[in-house]
C-alpha cells in the first residue's frame, strides 16, 4: 500500500530559484504539512560545487554562459543544462529507513529502472555513486544529497539530450579524473527529450519508495509558503504566458 | 552543576550501512554559542551531506575531529559545556543525548581537578592542541607530549602525518610522561580524553598510510571498472590456455609483397594483426562455440562474428575493447580499415558507445611488445580469447619429401586461447587452433 507524494513537474528552473523552492518543500515535508514529495526539472547551464570541491576541479573558460553555484549537498562540482532531467525527491527519511546511504542506492534503483524503459542496462560502481554504463565505464547520471533532519534535498541529474563536454572540459566534474561523461541520447542512437523520460523516472522512483505520486498543480505549490519561485510559478499557470526574462515554465 | 555538564558531539549514526562520516565543516567555533537543536556541523557520507544538529545548548568547548578527517560512527567529535555562559572544559559525565554513544569519558583523562587548569591556562595552547582521536591515540600510545611535536596543520595543528614522523624519527618521546608530574600544556586533557578506549574508536582514517618511499594516486574509474571484470570473469568462467607454434614463413612473404600496395593505394598500414584476425575469423566460422555464449542454460551461437580488438589506451591508463561489427563480412582491407579506424578512435576518445558494444570474441595483441606466451582472461560473456604473440625467428626442424630432417630458422609465433571450460573442450578448441595455423601458413590470398 504505496503514501501519496506530490510530484511538482516543472520547466526549466533557475538553480537558485529551485533551491528556494526545495527549501521550503523541505521545511514543509519536515513538518508535515505536506507529504513526500518529488521536484523534476531542468536548469538553464549551470555548474554547482560542494564543501569538497577542490579548486582545481572548475576550470570554467571565461567566456563561458553559465551560471557558477556554491551548494550545500553531499559530492564535488557537476554540470546542469537543458537536456538533462534534474529529480530532487524531497523525502522525510524516518519514513523510508534512516539511512543515508541506502537512500543513495536507492536513488540509484531509481534510475537504473527508469533507464531499463530504453533498454539500458545501467549499473553501479561501489564507492563511485552514480548510475554508470560500462564497457568502458562512462557516467550518465550523477548524485548528489543534502539531509537536515532526515528529510532530503537535492537529488539526481540524468543526461538526456545535452553536450557532456562541460562535464570535462569546464569541471573535473564530481572530482573524476579521466571519467567519460554520456547521455541517454547517445546511448541509445536517436533524440530523445527531457519531457519523455519524465514518466518513467517518476514512475521508477514511485515503485522504489513506494509512493504513488500525484501531480501537483503549482497553484498548490504557491500556497504551500511564501517564496518568490512559488508565486512565479502561480502566475505562470495562470496566465500561460512567458515573461521573456523568465525561465520558469510550468507542465 | 547543570550549567557545568560536559556533552559529548559525536558522529552520529546515519543508517545501519554507515560505519563512518566525514565532517566537512563545523559551523560554529570553539568558545561560541550554540542553541540546542541548531546545525553545529556538517558531516558527510557517500554523497549525502548531513547537518548534525547539536545536542544540547551552550558553548562548543572543544573540536575533536577536524574539518577533512572520517572518523567512525559514535566517535566523540566534539565537546559542549551545556547551560550559558560556562567555559570551562572539565570533563564530566556525558549527558549524551546520541543514543548511539555508550562510552564513558574519562578512565584515562586526568581527573577533573588537573584537567581544568591545564585548560584553562592557555587559549593559545587550545589552538595548538586540537588534534584528532588518531593522533591523539597514537601520541598516547608512544607516550608523545603533543605540544612537543611540529605541526605543520592548519594552525599548527599536528596532523597524522606529523606524529608518524614524529615517531619514525625516534625522537625523545616524553620521558614516559612521569605520572606524578602534571604534563605540560594542554596536552593531556585534549590528547587523553579522546583516547579512552572506546570500542567505536579503530581506524579512523580509511586513508592508507604510505611506507617510505611508496606513491599513491587515486583508481581511475576504467581501472576499477577493468579489476571488476576481470575478477568476474574468473568468477563466472573456467578459463583454460591453449598453445600453438605456427610457422608465419608465409604470412611475411605475403605482408611484405602487399604492405607497399595497401599503403600507396589504400592508405592503410597493413599489419600482422590485420592478417592474423582475417585467418581467425575464418577458423571461427568453422567453429562456432568459439563465438558463442553461455546464457542460463542455454547456447547461444551466431550467424555473425563481432570481434573485439584489445587496444591499451596511452599511460596505461587501461584499455579498451572496439569491436569490428560483422567481420566475417570484411576482407583483409576491410579488417585492417577497420582496426586502424578503431585504434585511432579509442586512442582519441571518439568511440561512440556503440563501438564498444556486442563483442562476440576477442583477440589481443601483446606481442607487439615481444611477448611470446600469454594467459589472457575472457572478456565476459563470450568465450574466448586470442592472443596474439611476437613472431620470432627460429631454428626448425622441417622434413623433406623425403622425410629427411633439416633445421631452417622460420619465423614463429605462438598463438595462445583462452577458452571456457565449462562451453568449449581441448577436443573444440585445440582443431580451432590447427585450423587457425593451416589458415596462416597456407595463406590463401583469393580467399581473404
Amino acid at each position: 500500500m504505496s503514501r501519496v507524494g506530490y510530484l511538482f513537474d516543472l520547466g526549466c528552473v533557475p538553480y537558485r530559484d529551485a533551491w528556494a523552492l526545495q527549501q521550503s518543500v523541505a521545511a514543509a515535508v519536515g513538518q508535515g504539512a505536506i507529504p513526500d514529495s518529488v521536484i523534476l526539472l531542468e536548469h538553464p547551464p549551470t555548474i554547482t560545487y560542494g564543501r569538497r570541491t577542490d579548486e582545481e576541479e572548475l576550470h570554467v573558460p571565461a567566456d563561458a554562459d553559465v551560471e557558477i553555484v556554491e551548494t550545500n549537498r553531499g559530492g564535488k562540482s557537476t554540470f546542469h543544462g537543458p537536456g538533462q532531467l534534474v529529480c530532487y525527491p524531497i523525502l522525510d527519511l524516518n519514513r523510508h529507513g534512516r539511512d543515508v546511504k541506502r537512500y543513495c542506492r536507492d536513488l540509484e534503483e531509481a534510475v537504473i529502472r527508469a533507464l531499463q524503459a530504453y533498454e539500458l542496462e545501467a549499473r553501479r560502481f561501489d564507492g563511485l555513486t552514480g548510475v554508470w554504463l560500462d564497457r568502458p565505464p562512462r557516467k550518465i547520471c550523477s548524485i548528489g544529497v543534502h539531509v537536515s533532519r532526515w528529510v532530503t534535498t537535492h537529488g539526481y541529474a540524468l543526461n538526456v539530450d545535452l553536450d557532456p563536454a562541460p562535464f570535462t572540459e569546464w569541471i573535473t566534474a564530481c572530482g573524476l579524473e579521466d571519467a567519460a561523461f554520456t547521455t541517454l541520447t547517445a546511448e541509445i542512437g536517436r533524440s530523445i527529450s527531457v519531457g519523455d523520460v519524465r514518466e518513467s523516472a517518476a514512475e521508477a522512483l514511485g515503485d522504489v519508495f513506494d509512493l504513488s505520486l500525484e501531480p501537483l498543480p503549482a497553484s498548490d505549490v504557491s500556497d504551500l509558503w511564501p517564496q518568490p519561485s512559488h508565486e512565479r510559478l502561480a502566475e505562470r499557470s495562470k496566465g500561460e504566458q512567458a515573461p521573456t526574462d523568465e525561465t520558469v515554465s510550468v507542465r | 552543576m547543570a550549567a557545568g555538564t560536559a556533552v559529548e558531539v559525536v558522529m552520529p549514526q546515519m543508517g545501519v550501512s554507515v560505519s563512518e562520516g566525514t565532517v566537512t565543516q563545523w559551523l560554529k567555533a570553539v568558545g561560541e554559542t550554540v542553541a540546542p537543536d541548531e546545525p553545529l556541523l556538517e558531516i558527510s557520507t557517500d554523497k549525502v551531506d548531513t547537518e548534525v544538529p547539536s545536542p544540547a545548548g551552550g558553548v562548543l568547548t572543544e573540536i575533536l575531529v577536524a574539518e577533512g578527517e572520517t572518523v567512525e560512527v559514535g566517535t566523540v567529535i566534539g565537546t559542549l559545556q551545556a547551560g550559558e555562559g560556562a567555559a570551562v572544559a572539565a570533563p564530566a559525565a556525558p549527558a549524551d543525548p546520541q543514543p548511539t554513544v555508550t562510552a564513558p569519558n574519562e578512565p584515562l583523562a586526568a581527573p577533573a581537578g588537573e584537567a581544568t587548569p591545564a585548560a584553562k591556562t592557555g587559549t593559545d595552547d587550545e589552538q595548538r592542541s586540537f588534534v584528532s582521536p588518531v593522533v591523539a591515540r597514537i601520541a598516547a600510545e608512544h607516550s608523545i607530549n603533543i605540544s612537543t611535536v611540529p605541526g605543520t596543520g592548519r594552525g599548527g595543528r599536528v596532523t597524522k602525518k606529523d606524529i608518524l614522523a614524529f615517531v619514525e624519527s625516534g625522537a625523545p618521546t616524553a620521558p614516559a610522561t612521569p605520572a606524578s608530574a602534571p604534563p605540560p600544556a594542554a596536552a593531556t586533557p585534549v590528547a587523553a580524553a579522546p583516547d579512552a578506549p572506546k570500542p567505536a574508536q579503530k581506524s579512523p582514517e580509511p586513508a592508507q598510510e604510505l611506507a617510505p618511499g611508496e606513491h599513491s594516486e587515486r583508481l581511475t574509474v576504467m581501472r576499477r571498472a577493468i579489476a571488476e571484470h576481470m575478477r568476474h570473469s574468473l568468477e563466472v568462467s573456467a578459463p583454460v590456455t591453449t598453445a600453438f607454434e605456427i610457422d608465419m614463413s608465409r604470412v611475411v612473404a605475403i605482408r611484405k609483397r602487399l604492405k607497399g600496395e595497401y599503403a600507396e593505394q589504400h592508405g592503410v598500414r597493413l599489419t600482422y594483426l590485420a592478417l592474423i584476425t582475417r585467418a581467425a575469423i575464418d577458423a571461427v566460422t568453422q567453429w562456432p562455440w568459439i563465438n558463442g555464449e553461455i546464457r542460463g542454460n542455454q547456447i547461444i551461437t551466431r550467424s555473425y562474428i563481432n570481434v573485439g580488438i584489445a587496444v591499451a589506451l596511452d599511460d596505461g591508463k587501461g584499455l579498451i575493447v572496439p569491436v569490428i561489427k560483422n567481420a566475417e563480412e570484411k576482407n583483409l582491407l576491410g579488417i585492417a580499415r577497420a582496426i586502424e579506424d578503431l585504434a585511432d578512435r579509442a586512442r582519441n576518445k571518439k568511440l561512440s558507445p556503440d563501438d564498444v558494444q556486442g563483442g562476440t570474441f576477442t583477440i589481443t595483441n601483446p606481442g607487439g611488445f615481444g611477448a611470446i606466451f600469454g594467459t589472457p582472461i575472457i572478456n565476459q560473456p563470450q568465450s574466448a580469447i586470442l592472443d596474439i604473440e611476437a613472431i620470432v625467428k627460429r631454428p626448425w626442424v622441417i622434413d623433406d619429401e623425403n622425410g629427411n630432417d633439416s633445421i631452417a630458422i622460420k619465423p614463429m609465433m605462438n598463438l595462445c586461447l583462452t577458452y571456457d571450460h565449462r562451453l568449449i573442450d581441448g577436443a573444440y578448441a585445440a582443431p580451432f587452433m590447427r585450423d587457425l595455423r593451416t589458415n596462416l601458413e597456407t595463406w590463401d590470398e583469393s580467399r581473404y
